[in-house]
Protein backbone atom coordinates (compact mmCIF):
# COMPACT_ATOMS: atom_id res chain seq x y z
CA UNK A 1 0.00 0.00 0.00
CA UNK A 2 1.39 3.14 -0.99
CA UNK A 3 1.69 5.93 1.74
CA UNK A 4 1.72 9.81 2.58
CA UNK A 5 2.51 11.64 4.70
CA UNK A 6 2.39 15.56 5.24
CA UNK A 7 3.72 17.83 2.62
CA UNK A 8 3.74 15.05 -0.06
CA UNK A 9 1.44 15.78 -3.30
CA UNK A 10 -1.42 13.73 -3.44
CA UNK A 11 -3.37 12.11 -6.50
CA UNK A 12 -6.01 14.31 -7.31
CA UNK A 13 -8.97 11.52 -7.17
CA UNK A 14 -6.95 10.08 -4.24
CA UNK A 15 -6.89 13.87 -2.35
CA UNK A 16 -11.11 13.72 -2.50
CA UNK A 17 -11.79 10.88 -1.73
CA UNK A 18 -9.68 11.26 1.48
CA UNK A 19 -11.01 14.72 2.16
CA UNK A 20 -14.53 13.14 1.75
CA UNK A 21 -13.80 10.91 4.57
CA UNK A 22 -11.80 13.05 6.91
CA UNK A 23 -14.58 15.93 6.39
CA UNK A 24 -17.55 12.89 7.09
CA UNK A 25 -15.21 12.09 10.18
CA UNK A 26 -14.32 16.17 11.78
CA UNK A 27 -18.01 17.40 10.63
CA UNK A 28 -19.59 14.30 11.89
CA UNK A 29 -17.53 14.25 15.65
CA UNK A 30 -18.31 18.05 15.98
CA UNK A 31 -22.00 17.57 15.26
CA UNK A 32 -21.98 14.48 17.68
CA UNK A 33 -20.69 16.36 20.42
CA UNK A 34 -23.42 19.14 19.82
CA UNK A 35 -25.87 15.90 20.06
CA UNK A 36 -25.05 14.21 22.96
CA UNK A 37 -24.64 18.17 24.59
CA UNK A 38 -28.40 17.91 23.99
CA UNK A 39 -28.35 14.79 26.06
CA UNK A 40 -27.59 16.10 28.83
CA UNK A 41 -31.34 17.21 29.76
CA UNK A 42 -31.23 13.47 30.96
CA UNK A 43 -28.67 13.17 33.33
CA UNK A 44 -30.45 12.19 36.54
CA UNK A 45 -27.24 12.06 39.06
CA UNK A 46 -24.05 14.29 39.28
CA UNK A 47 -21.78 12.08 37.88
CA UNK A 48 -23.46 11.24 34.71
CA UNK A 49 -23.69 14.61 34.22
CA UNK A 50 -20.12 15.46 34.51
CA UNK A 51 -19.28 12.35 32.47
CA UNK A 52 -21.44 13.54 29.68
CA UNK A 53 -20.26 16.70 29.55
CA UNK A 54 -16.55 15.40 29.78
CA UNK A 55 -17.77 13.35 26.56
CA UNK A 56 -18.91 16.57 24.75
CA UNK A 57 -15.69 18.15 25.20
CA UNK A 58 -14.11 15.06 24.05
CA UNK A 59 -15.93 14.84 20.77
CA UNK A 60 -15.61 18.58 19.86
CA UNK A 61 -11.66 17.69 20.30
CA UNK A 62 -11.65 15.36 17.82
CA UNK A 63 -13.51 17.35 15.44
CA UNK A 64 -10.73 20.06 15.90
CA UNK A 65 -7.94 17.13 15.47
CA UNK A 66 -9.42 16.10 11.67
CA UNK A 67 -10.16 19.96 10.93
CA UNK A 68 -6.52 21.26 11.42
CA UNK A 69 -5.58 17.82 9.49
CA UNK A 70 -7.93 19.02 6.95
CA UNK A 71 -6.90 22.68 6.71
CA UNK A 72 -3.03 21.35 6.26
CA UNK A 73 -4.88 20.03 2.30
CA UNK A 74 -6.15 23.60 1.54
CA UNK A 75 -9.51 23.01 2.88
CA UNK A 76 -12.00 26.45 4.75
CA UNK A 77 -12.70 24.32 7.86
CA UNK A 78 -13.35 27.56 9.94
CA UNK A 79 -16.48 27.43 7.72
CA UNK A 80 -17.51 24.24 9.10
CA UNK A 81 -17.17 25.21 12.26
CA UNK A 82 -18.75 28.55 12.02
CA UNK A 83 -22.05 26.54 10.19
CA UNK A 84 -22.24 23.66 12.79
CA UNK A 85 -22.10 26.50 15.50
CA UNK A 86 -24.17 28.70 14.00
CA UNK A 87 -26.70 25.73 13.22
CA UNK A 88 -26.29 23.18 15.51
CA UNK A 89 -30.08 21.70 14.67
CA UNK A 90 -30.16 21.83 10.46
CA UNK A 91 -26.50 22.43 9.45
CA UNK A 92 -26.58 22.78 5.55
CA UNK A 93 -25.40 19.44 3.80
CA UNK A 94 -23.77 21.69 1.16
CA UNK A 95 -21.42 22.75 3.78
CA UNK A 96 -21.09 20.02 6.28
CA UNK A 97 -20.66 16.47 5.96
CA UNK A 98 -22.43 15.17 8.75
CA UNK A 99 -23.56 11.62 9.38
CA UNK A 100 -27.60 11.13 9.16
CA UNK A 101 -27.27 9.31 12.50
CA UNK A 102 -25.86 12.50 13.93
CA UNK A 103 -28.24 14.51 12.19
CA UNK A 104 -30.79 16.37 15.25
CA UNK A 105 -34.02 15.00 13.20
CA UNK A 106 -32.70 11.46 13.41
CA UNK A 107 -31.27 11.63 16.59
CA UNK A 108 -33.70 13.22 18.81
CA UNK A 109 -36.27 10.36 17.78
CA UNK A 110 -33.69 7.92 19.80
CA UNK A 111 -33.84 9.66 22.86
CA UNK A 112 -36.24 9.02 25.60
CA UNK A 113 -34.48 9.09 29.05
CA UNK A 114 -31.23 8.50 30.52
CA UNK A 115 -30.95 4.69 30.12
CA UNK A 116 -31.04 5.57 26.35
CA UNK A 117 -27.89 7.24 26.49
CA UNK A 118 -26.68 4.97 28.57
CA UNK A 119 -27.24 2.43 25.85
CA UNK A 120 -26.19 4.41 22.91
CA UNK A 121 -22.79 4.50 24.33
CA UNK A 122 -22.73 0.70 24.78
CA UNK A 123 -24.32 -0.29 21.96
CA UNK A 124 -23.88 2.27 18.45
CA UNK A 125 -19.94 3.37 20.48
CA UNK A 126 -18.51 -0.26 19.71
CA UNK A 127 -19.33 0.30 16.11
CA UNK A 128 -17.42 3.66 15.83
CA UNK A 129 -14.59 2.29 17.92
CA UNK A 130 -14.39 -0.70 15.06
CA UNK A 131 -14.90 1.76 11.95
CA UNK A 132 -12.68 4.48 13.03
CA UNK A 133 -10.40 2.26 14.41
CA UNK A 134 -9.62 1.19 10.66
CA UNK A 135 -8.57 4.51 9.64
CA UNK A 136 -5.08 4.33 12.38
CA UNK A 137 -3.60 2.14 9.38
CA UNK A 138 -5.00 4.09 6.12
CA UNK A 139 -2.45 5.12 3.75
CA UNK A 140 -2.60 9.04 4.72
CA UNK A 141 -0.01 9.03 7.78
CA UNK A 142 -1.19 12.42 9.39
CA UNK A 143 -4.96 10.85 9.28
CA UNK A 144 -3.75 7.48 10.72
CA UNK A 145 -1.93 8.45 13.57
CA UNK A 146 -4.70 11.15 14.81
CA UNK A 147 -6.69 8.45 14.75
CA UNK A 148 -4.80 6.46 17.05
CA UNK A 149 -5.15 9.04 19.75
CA UNK A 150 -9.23 9.12 18.78
CA UNK A 151 -9.65 5.70 19.07
CA UNK A 152 -7.84 5.69 22.84
CA UNK A 153 -10.62 8.25 23.68
CA UNK A 154 -13.50 6.06 22.00
CA UNK A 155 -12.56 3.26 23.76
CA UNK A 156 -12.62 5.56 26.79
CA UNK A 157 -16.70 6.26 25.37
CA UNK A 158 -17.45 2.37 25.48
CA UNK A 159 -16.33 2.66 29.28
CA UNK A 160 -18.52 5.34 29.56
CA UNK A 161 -21.97 2.95 28.00
CA UNK A 162 -20.91 0.15 30.44
CA UNK A 163 -20.41 2.19 33.16
CA UNK A 164 -23.90 4.90 33.08
CA UNK A 165 -25.78 1.38 32.07
CA UNK A 166 -24.14 -0.62 35.33
CA UNK A 167 -25.29 2.52 37.66
CA UNK A 168 -28.96 2.50 35.89
CA UNK A 169 -29.16 -0.80 37.03
CA UNK A 170 -27.44 -0.17 40.51
CA UNK A 171 -30.19 1.85 40.61
CA UNK A 172 -33.45 0.76 39.54
CA UNK A 173 -33.09 -2.89 40.06
CA UNK A 174 -34.17 -5.64 38.05
CA UNK A 175 -36.89 -3.75 36.28
CA UNK A 176 -34.67 -1.02 34.75
CA UNK A 177 -32.10 -3.73 33.61
CA UNK A 178 -35.75 -5.34 31.50
CA UNK A 179 -36.31 -1.92 30.51
CA UNK A 180 -33.03 -1.63 29.02
CA UNK A 181 -32.82 -5.08 27.74
CA UNK A 182 -36.23 -4.00 25.16
CA UNK A 183 -34.32 -0.79 24.10
CA UNK A 184 -31.24 -2.55 22.93
CA UNK A 185 -32.41 -3.66 19.74
CA UNK A 186 -33.22 -0.12 18.73
CA UNK A 187 -29.61 0.91 18.62
CA UNK A 188 -28.11 -2.30 17.73
CA UNK A 189 -29.70 -1.63 14.20
CA UNK A 190 -27.99 1.29 13.91
CA UNK A 191 -24.50 -0.40 15.44
CA UNK A 192 -25.11 -2.76 12.33
CA UNK A 193 -25.47 -0.37 9.85
CA UNK A 194 -22.61 2.23 10.48
CA UNK A 195 -20.16 0.74 8.36
CA UNK A 196 -22.40 0.26 4.76
CA UNK A 197 -23.49 -2.08 2.99
CA UNK A 198 -21.71 -5.47 2.07
CA UNK A 199 -18.30 -4.91 0.09
CA UNK A 200 -19.84 -7.60 -2.55
CA UNK A 201 -23.27 -8.75 -3.99
CA UNK A 202 -25.70 -6.55 -5.46
CA UNK A 203 -26.28 -4.26 -2.41
CA UNK A 204 -22.68 -3.07 -2.82
CA UNK A 205 -21.57 -0.12 -1.93
CA UNK A 206 -20.60 2.10 -5.38
CA UNK A 207 -17.35 3.52 -3.51
CA UNK A 208 -15.97 0.66 -1.60
CA UNK A 209 -13.74 -0.39 -3.76
CA UNK A 210 -12.20 2.48 -4.49
CA UNK A 211 -11.49 3.52 -1.05
CA UNK A 212 -10.08 0.09 -0.44
CA UNK A 213 -7.72 0.31 -3.58
CA UNK A 214 -6.05 3.19 -2.02
CA UNK A 215 -5.70 2.11 1.55
CA UNK A 216 -8.09 4.55 2.88
CA UNK A 217 -10.37 1.98 4.06
CA UNK A 218 -8.98 -0.79 4.88
CA UNK A 219 -11.29 -2.98 6.15
CA UNK A 220 -13.87 -4.87 4.48
CA UNK A 221 -17.49 -3.88 6.02
CA UNK A 222 -17.77 -7.52 6.50
CA UNK A 223 -14.74 -7.37 8.88
CA UNK A 224 -16.31 -4.31 10.67
CA UNK A 225 -19.40 -6.05 11.62
CA UNK A 226 -17.68 -9.05 13.27
CA UNK A 227 -15.43 -6.79 15.44
CA UNK A 228 -18.43 -4.80 16.27
CA UNK A 229 -20.27 -7.95 17.39
CA UNK A 230 -17.62 -9.34 19.48
CA UNK A 231 -17.19 -6.10 21.07
CA UNK A 232 -21.18 -5.40 21.39
CA UNK A 233 -21.34 -9.28 23.03
CA UNK A 234 -18.64 -8.70 25.72
CA UNK A 235 -19.72 -5.38 26.80
CA UNK A 236 -23.78 -6.02 27.35
CA UNK A 237 -22.66 -9.25 28.72
CA UNK A 238 -20.86 -7.05 31.18
CA UNK A 239 -23.78 -4.92 32.11
CA UNK A 240 -26.16 -7.84 32.34
CA UNK A 241 -27.74 -7.71 28.70
CA UNK A 242 -27.79 -9.83 25.70
CA UNK A 243 -28.02 -9.19 22.28
CA UNK A 244 -30.73 -9.66 20.85
CA UNK A 245 -31.50 -12.05 17.96
CA UNK A 246 -32.96 -11.04 14.47
CA UNK A 247 -31.66 -7.50 14.36
CA UNK A 248 -31.59 -6.03 11.09
CA UNK A 249 -29.08 -3.32 10.23
CA UNK A 250 -30.21 0.63 9.33
CA UNK A 251 -28.18 1.72 6.30
CA UNK A 252 -29.76 5.28 6.29
CA UNK A 253 -27.56 5.72 9.66
CA UNK A 254 -24.30 4.99 7.80
CA UNK A 255 -21.31 7.30 6.81
CA UNK A 256 -22.53 7.55 3.17
CA UNK A 257 -19.18 6.27 0.94
CA UNK A 258 -21.76 7.73 -2.35
CA UNK A 259 -20.65 11.33 -1.27
CA UNK A 260 -17.66 10.49 -2.04
CA UNK A 261 -18.82 11.36 -5.85
CA UNK A 262 -18.30 15.04 -5.53
CA UNK A 263 -14.83 16.55 -4.02
CA UNK A 264 -14.95 18.91 -1.06
CA UNK A 265 -13.67 22.35 -2.61
CA UNK A 266 -10.26 23.91 -1.82
CA UNK A 267 -9.03 27.11 -1.39
CA UNK A 268 -5.29 26.69 -2.92
CA UNK B 1 -15.03 34.84 38.29
CA UNK B 2 -15.89 36.10 35.06
CA UNK B 3 -17.95 34.06 32.68
CA UNK B 4 -16.47 33.05 28.93
CA UNK B 5 -17.92 34.86 26.04
CA UNK B 6 -20.71 32.71 24.60
CA UNK B 7 -20.76 30.45 21.46
CA UNK B 8 -24.01 31.86 18.94
CA UNK B 9 -25.93 28.36 20.70
CA UNK B 10 -27.37 27.53 23.30
CA UNK B 11 -25.45 24.42 23.73
CA UNK B 12 -22.91 24.60 26.30
CA UNK B 13 -25.39 27.41 28.29
CA UNK B 14 -28.08 24.61 28.77
CA UNK B 15 -25.78 21.78 29.57
CA UNK B 16 -24.82 24.25 32.53
CA UNK B 17 -27.98 24.58 33.32
CA UNK B 18 -28.12 20.92 33.93
CA UNK B 19 -24.73 20.96 35.62
CA UNK B 20 -26.06 24.01 38.43
CA UNK B 21 -28.83 21.53 39.29
CA UNK B 22 -25.65 19.82 40.99
CA UNK B 23 -24.22 23.21 42.53
CA UNK B 24 -22.58 24.69 39.23
CA UNK B 25 -22.45 28.59 38.99
CA UNK B 26 -21.00 28.96 42.66
CA UNK B 27 -17.42 29.56 41.31
CA UNK B 28 -17.05 32.70 43.03
CA UNK B 29 -17.49 31.32 46.38
CA UNK B 30 -14.41 31.30 48.71
CA UNK B 31 -14.21 27.67 49.67
CA UNK B 32 -13.47 29.17 53.53
CA UNK B 33 -17.41 29.94 53.38
CA UNK B 34 -19.09 27.35 51.10
CA UNK B 35 -22.51 26.24 52.43
CA UNK B 36 -21.17 22.23 52.37
CA UNK B 37 -24.60 20.94 53.85
CA UNK B 38 -26.33 23.03 50.61
CA UNK B 39 -24.14 21.74 48.36
CA UNK B 40 -24.12 18.21 49.76
CA UNK B 41 -28.29 18.80 49.40
CA UNK B 42 -27.84 18.83 45.58
CA UNK B 43 -25.60 16.31 45.23
CA UNK B 44 -26.43 13.50 47.47
CA UNK B 45 -28.64 11.79 44.98
CA UNK B 46 -25.28 9.89 43.51
CA UNK B 47 -25.65 7.99 46.04
CA UNK B 48 -29.02 7.46 46.61
CA UNK B 49 -28.64 3.30 45.15
CA UNK B 50 -31.31 0.92 45.25
CA UNK B 51 -30.31 -0.29 48.46
CA UNK B 52 -29.74 2.80 50.24
CA UNK B 53 -32.54 4.98 49.05
CA UNK B 54 -31.77 7.72 51.96
CA UNK B 55 -29.33 9.55 51.75
CA UNK B 56 -28.78 11.28 55.48
CA UNK B 57 -27.73 14.78 55.47
CA UNK B 58 -24.22 16.59 55.68
CA UNK B 59 -25.41 17.14 59.69
CA UNK B 60 -26.03 13.25 59.95
CA UNK B 61 -22.83 12.16 58.54
CA UNK B 62 -19.79 11.15 61.00
CA UNK B 63 -16.65 12.71 61.08
CA UNK B 64 -14.62 10.46 57.87
CA UNK B 65 -17.77 10.65 55.70
CA UNK B 66 -17.54 14.75 55.82
CA UNK B 67 -14.10 14.71 55.25
CA UNK B 68 -14.91 12.45 52.21
CA UNK B 69 -17.89 14.44 51.08
CA UNK B 70 -15.99 17.37 51.31
CA UNK B 71 -13.19 16.48 49.23
CA UNK B 72 -15.82 15.02 46.52
CA UNK B 73 -17.70 18.39 46.62
CA UNK B 74 -14.33 20.09 46.50
CA UNK B 75 -13.14 18.18 42.98
CA UNK B 76 -16.87 19.33 41.65
CA UNK B 77 -16.11 22.88 41.88
CA UNK B 78 -12.27 22.25 40.83
CA UNK B 79 -14.07 20.43 37.74
CA UNK B 80 -16.25 23.82 36.84
CA UNK B 81 -13.41 25.63 37.19
CA UNK B 82 -11.80 23.74 34.09
CA UNK B 83 -14.82 22.90 32.59
CA UNK B 84 -15.36 27.12 32.04
CA UNK B 85 -11.37 27.04 30.79
CA UNK B 86 -12.00 24.60 28.19
CA UNK B 87 -15.95 26.86 26.72
CA UNK B 88 -13.58 29.84 26.70
CA UNK B 89 -11.03 28.32 24.38
CA UNK B 90 -14.38 26.60 22.31
CA UNK B 91 -14.74 30.72 21.99
CA UNK B 92 -11.68 31.30 20.82
CA UNK B 93 -11.53 28.36 18.17
CA UNK B 94 -14.69 29.61 16.74
CA UNK B 95 -13.76 33.60 16.86
CA UNK B 96 -9.94 33.21 15.92
CA UNK B 97 -10.05 30.29 13.71
CA UNK B 98 -8.82 26.84 13.97
CA UNK B 99 -4.72 26.27 14.00
CA UNK B 100 -2.60 23.77 16.05
CA UNK B 101 -1.21 25.92 18.47
CA UNK B 102 -5.08 26.60 19.25
CA UNK B 103 -6.28 22.97 19.15
CA UNK B 104 -3.57 21.38 21.54
CA UNK B 105 -4.19 24.16 23.88
CA UNK B 106 -7.70 23.05 23.39
CA UNK B 107 -6.31 19.37 23.89
CA UNK B 108 -4.46 20.30 26.81
CA UNK B 109 -7.64 22.13 28.75
CA UNK B 110 -10.10 18.89 28.32
CA UNK B 111 -7.39 16.95 29.06
CA UNK B 112 -7.40 18.51 32.43
CA UNK B 113 -11.41 19.04 33.22
CA UNK B 114 -11.26 14.85 31.96
CA UNK B 115 -8.71 14.22 35.00
CA UNK B 116 -10.99 16.21 37.21
CA UNK B 117 -14.00 14.78 36.40
CA UNK B 118 -12.70 11.09 36.84
CA UNK B 119 -11.16 12.23 40.26
CA UNK B 120 -14.88 13.47 41.18
CA UNK B 121 -15.67 9.83 40.05
CA UNK B 122 -13.17 8.65 42.15
CA UNK B 123 -13.76 10.68 44.92
CA UNK B 124 -17.51 9.34 45.01
CA UNK B 125 -16.45 5.78 45.24
CA UNK B 126 -14.37 6.21 48.45
CA UNK B 127 -17.38 7.97 49.94
CA UNK B 128 -19.49 5.30 48.75
CA UNK B 129 -17.66 2.30 50.22
CA UNK B 130 -17.64 4.81 53.74
CA UNK B 131 -21.11 5.03 53.51
CA UNK B 132 -22.09 1.26 52.11
CA UNK B 133 -19.91 0.44 55.40
CA UNK B 134 -21.80 2.20 57.85
CA UNK B 135 -25.25 1.43 56.71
Amino acid sequence: MKTYDKGDVLPDDYKALLLNLMAFQGDSEYAGAQRVAENMRFAPRPEEAYRLSKKVMEEMGHGYYIWNLMQDLGVDVDARLQELVRNPDNPDPKKVNVINGFRKENWSTWFECWEDVALFSTVVTPAAVAFLGQYRDCSYLPWARVNVRIHKEEHGHLAFGVWASKRCIEFGGEKTREFMQDRVAKFMRVGLGFYGRPSSGGNKSAMFDKYYEYGIKVKKPEELQAEYMELLESRLKDVGLEVPKGVEPDYDMRVGYEGADKPLETVN
Amino acid sequence: MAQAAELPNKLFANGRGVLAKFGYGRLDHDPAVEDWPAMWDLLKGDFAVAARPEVPSFGQLGAAEQAAAMDYMRRRIEADHSLEICERLHVELFAGGIDTARVERYSAARETYETCVEEFGEARERLEALLRRKS
